[in-house]
């Protein structure tokens, strides 16, 4: 990898595309930058000459407010679309770590599905329309505004999830969500005997918490306190009224599973939950790694206690935060420099990979880190992955080496 | 060669080649094709594959065909072909009510689902009014909408994951869990021309602890209408508010007394589901809203049966228009939310400068539209006002920022009108994708794509 890349931010969509078709032809490799938020995700790019910065597109295009809609240029940050939406009652529940810097764009190419989304579904099911420049300069614009639209292929879900490497999003079109709801947040410690009846508590409830966690280590993530017991925290959402109900419900669930004194979190209950999102993605700099695997909700118990154990084996020091209600788990695993993880990071990644092929690496700056399966094992359909990148981007020019299968 | 070759795959008694025994698979809901060479009935995923590469061997395009309630010719051959109907394969092959997920074939009907696991207390979401004989791969295939899409969303927010035979034959799957591109959102709505859905994963979710519906009348449809677009501009989302008008609700009235008001020239009908806290304000919300745009009337139903009548209603309007003309045509576009009045009134514009009779019964939270287009198929002048009408409307939902299909697909009827709402470049980043799946158009060819796309699938320089 070159060390001087040329940097652009292109201030409209047509620079952006004649960049994209200069690079293309000169046979120069991009790497696109939202709010550089997410550098613990994919491989580092096989080759970079040029830095494309999406800063110069971050305008809102139109709130239709009335029509619970809005468009924005990618580059537009989480929290600025999230603040304006707030003011005029509405939301979009995308949940990405610092908001303050993650943009529209790079979240949606991400694709993180987060921990409200058994509530109110993926982040791509908010994408009504998109524009999209492609590698060769084409600007290539899908859906529309309105909220059911069927008129030939979903392309915007299909650039949802695609990492940078099918074309550049320039504008995103989404519908938002009214009412923001008003939130509470339950923080418990969880001694190992409550946790099996509190997690299945938790997953039973009828007003279902928009999210659940069940967390080991981490100890920012939560009040900052070490210890050696787990913690349980839980979002409530929804109205007033319901809030009431709800947290009587759930108060005498995790009594019933024996659950100590909890404390309830109104005001600032969001940064509470922000708190737990933005520990997905803490590293401890070199001497750590952490992972994310995707799974069943009455799996999650038994999977995150033999990655511990696994863990134990490897004397790699191992915390976790299970998001109860949609079965995520998330794996950090440490030692007390980066040389002591260096001589073990590699045979534990291969073991991990053994009992749990999918199991992603998120955060970590581990230079070990282009030796690890940082996409998992490669799904069933990758041959057909490749071919999709090889239509979209024939020269490579996006974003190359960095996703699944090293696309 | 074709037939021996299906039949030496299948067996004699899943293969039909006889014109009579083709003869409805020529049709779908909108209209009708050229008679398929073969039709065969696959009973497992095997024997899909087997069919395609035999298919194909033979040089013979596939259209893969659920019920055939389709709306825009989708599951119609246009140039002859293989039809895969999925009748055999309607099982639910394992149910996980723990995780909410289901495990289906492509030709179980979509109610069918709903029914079994509700003694789970669980229910699929995507409600399509056609529910009752739809499939879930047809449903798939079109990413069907429904009254209850409002706030549960289309098909494609509940499809987890598939299993899908390719243009060769080949057996892949995909899962929105996986790593890497999200191919099962791509694949959903695609109409059958990216690879044939022989099994999928669909989501679950659980039965709603409170249901309450209300009627509300009104003396004009364009009261009806802003009062829809101040619901949702009021941020108050419904789970479903659906919009009938009196052509509709005297039709629907004479065939089946379901509880409309006929002396209204348009009723909404709203449902909000959730928990019993929050309905006392959802209701005072609406009713308040409502009032405002001079409602004749507002009332609750009281019980589930009446609640099921309404709705039985509701999804038989457009069987129930027989008694007004022999046939009727619909049309599907979707407008922004706050354009719902001038939509509607171009639809009332279109249909009387055309002297034809026009119901609509539509989703309407959604800006969803569906005006019912009612004339005599054996009237020469009456089939070319209708197109013209269907035509028309299509326009005016463009103009107002909306698209020309929002739930029915874009099949055979619409592939043309594709080329008012998209520009060459972005039809020919769409067919990037039919490229890699079906290089050769072998999967329903003659669908989606407008007939010039081919030349503008040249990447531009
Ligand atoms: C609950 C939750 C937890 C998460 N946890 C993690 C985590 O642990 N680790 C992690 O790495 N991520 C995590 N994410 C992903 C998260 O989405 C990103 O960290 C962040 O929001 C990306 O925004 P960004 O602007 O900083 O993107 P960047 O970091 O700048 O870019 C992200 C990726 O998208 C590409 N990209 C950026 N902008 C565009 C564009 N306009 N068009 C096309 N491609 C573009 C980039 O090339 C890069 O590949 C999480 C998300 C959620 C919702
Ligand atoms: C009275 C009536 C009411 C309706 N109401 C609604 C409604 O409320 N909402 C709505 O969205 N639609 C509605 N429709 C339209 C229609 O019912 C839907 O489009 C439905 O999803 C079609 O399902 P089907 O099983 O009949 O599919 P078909 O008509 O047989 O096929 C539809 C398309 O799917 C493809 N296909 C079918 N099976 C597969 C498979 N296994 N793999 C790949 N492709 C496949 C076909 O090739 C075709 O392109 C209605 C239709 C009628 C007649």
């Amino acid at each position: 990898m070159r060390t001087v890349a040329e940097r652009t931010a292109p201030e409209s969509v047509e620079a952006l595309s004649e960049v994209l078709a200069r690079c293309d032809r000169e046979r120069r490799k991009i790497l696109i930058v939202g709010g550089n938020t997410l550098n613990g995700m994919g491989f580092p790019p096989e080759q970079l000459d040029v830095t494309l910065l999406t800063s110069g597109l971050a305008a809102i295009v139109a709130y239709e407010r009335s029509d619970l809609t809005i468009a924005a240029q990618a580059g537009a940050t989480i929290q600025m679309v999230g603040a304006l939406l707030a003011a005029n009652g509405q939301f979009v529940p995308f949940d990405a770590p610092r908001p303050q810097y993650a943009t529209l764009g790079g979240t949606l190419a991400a694709g993180w599905l987060g921990p409200r989304r058994h509530l109110y579904g993926r982040p791509r099911d908010y994408v009504l329309g998109s524009t999209i420049v492609l590698a060769d300069g084409t600007i290539a614009r899908a859906g529309g505004m309105v909220v059911k639209n069927v008129a030939g292929y979903d392309m915007s879900r299909l650039y949802v999830g695609s990492f940078g490497t099918l074309g550049v999003l320039a504008q995103v079109n989404l519908k938002t969500l009214a009412r923001h709801p008003c939130a509470r947040v339950f923080l418990a410690p969880l001694p190992e005997r409550t946790r099996t009846r509190a997690c299945h508590q938790l997953e039973a409830l009828a007003i279902r918490p928009a999210a659940a966690f069940w967390i080991e280590g981490f100890h920012n993530a939560v009040d900052g306190e070490a210890g050696p017991e787990g913690r349980v925290v839980v979002m409530l959402e929804g109205s007033e009224a319901l809030l009431e109900r709800a947290t009587r419900d759930l108060r005498s669930a995790l009594g019933r599973a024996g659950v100590p004194e909890t404390r309830i979190v109104d005001a600032g209950a969001r940064e509470s939950f922000e708190r737990v999102i933005d520990s997905y993605i803490a590293s401890l700099g070199e001497r750590s790694v952490t992972y994310r695997l995707y799974g069943m909700p009455d799996e999650s118990e038994r999977r995150v206690l033999a990655l511990q154990e696994l863990a134990q084996r490897f004397l790699l020091r191992a915390e976790s935060i299970v998001d109860v209600m949609n079965g995520d788990i998330v794996l950090r695993v440490s030692d007390l420099d980066a040389h002591a993880l260096g001589a073990k990071i590699e045979a534990f990644d291969d073991a991990l990979h053994e009992g749990e092929p999918q199991a992603q690496v998120v955060a970590g700056e581990h230079p070990h880190r282009v030796y690890l399966r940082v996409w998992g094992a490669p799904p069933s359909s990758i041959e057909r992955m490749r071919a999709l990148k090889a239509r979209f981007d024939p020269n490579g020019t996006l974003n190359p080496g960095r996703f699944v299968g090293g696309i | 060669m074709l037939k021996e070759r299906l039949i030496d795959a299948l067996g004699s008694d899943a293969v039909k080649t006889a014109p009579e025994d083709l003869a409805v698979y020529a049709f779908d809901a909108y209209t009708d094709g050229r008679l398929p060479t073969a039709v065969v009935l696959p009973a497992s995923t095997r024997d899909v594959s087997a069919v395609v590469k035999v298919a194909r061997a033979c040089g013979e395009p596939i259209i893969a065909r659920g019920a055939g309630t389709g709306l825009c010719g989708g599951a119609v051959p246009i140039i002859g072909g293989v039809v895969i109907s999925f009748a055999r394969m309607n099982r639910i092959l394992s149910l996980d009510a723990h995780n909410y997920r289901a495990h289906v074939q492509p030709g179980l009907i979509n109610l069918d689902l709903s029914n079994h696991v509700a003694s789970d207390g669980l229910f699929y979401a995507p409600d399509p009014a056609s529910q009752k004989i739809s499939t879930i791969g047809g449903n798939i295939a079109t990413n069907a909408g429904g009254p209850h899409c409002l706030s549960y969303g289309t098909t494609v927010n509940h499809v987890l994951a598939l299993e899908v035979v390719d243009d060769r034959g080949e057996v892949f799957t995909t899962s929105c869990d996986d790593p890497g591109y999200d191919l099962t959102a791509a694949l959903v709505g695609s109409e059958g021309t990216l690879g044939i859905v022989t099994s999928a994963w669909v989501r679950l979710m659980r039965l709603p602890e409170a249901v309450r519906v209300w009627v509300a009348a009104f003396g004009d449809i364009d009261a009806a209408s802003a009062a829809v677009s101040a619901i949702i501009a009021g941020g108050i989302v419904p789970t479903a508010l659906e919009m009938m008008d009196a052509v509709i609700t005297q039709a629907v009235e004479a065939a089946f007394h379901a509880g409309y008001p006929t002396d209204a020239a348009a009723v909404l009908l709203i449902e909000n589901a959730g928990f019993e806290d929050d309905m006392a304000t959802c209701e005072s919300a609406i009713a308040a809203i409502v009032k405002e745009h001079g409602a004749l009337s507002w009332r609750a139903a009281h019980t589930a049966e009446e609640r099921a009548a309404l709705w039985a209603g509701r999804k038989g309007a457009a069987g129930a228009t027989g008694r007004i003309a022999p046939n009727y045509y619909t049309q599907d576009l979707c407008v922004p939310r706050s354009k719902l009045p001038q939509a509607l009134r171009a639809v009332e514009e279109a249909a009387s400068a055309h002297r034809i009779t026009v119901g609509n019964v539509f989703h309407a939270g959604d800006g969803n539209l569906h005006p019912l287009l009612m004339y005599d198929k054996r009237r020469r002048d009456q089939v070319g006002a209708v197109v013209e009408t269907g035509n028309a409307i299509l326009r005016s939902a463009i103009d107002l920022g909306g698209t020309i299909s929002g739930e029915h697909g874009v099949g055979w009827e619409k592939r043309e009108a594709m080329t008012r709402v998209y520009s060459t470049a972005d039809l020919a980043t769409m067919a990037r994708v039919r490229d890699v799946f079906d290089p050769q158009r072998a999967l329903n060819p003659e669908k989606i794509f407008p007939s010039g796309a081919r030349c503008a699938e040249v990447t531009p320089p």
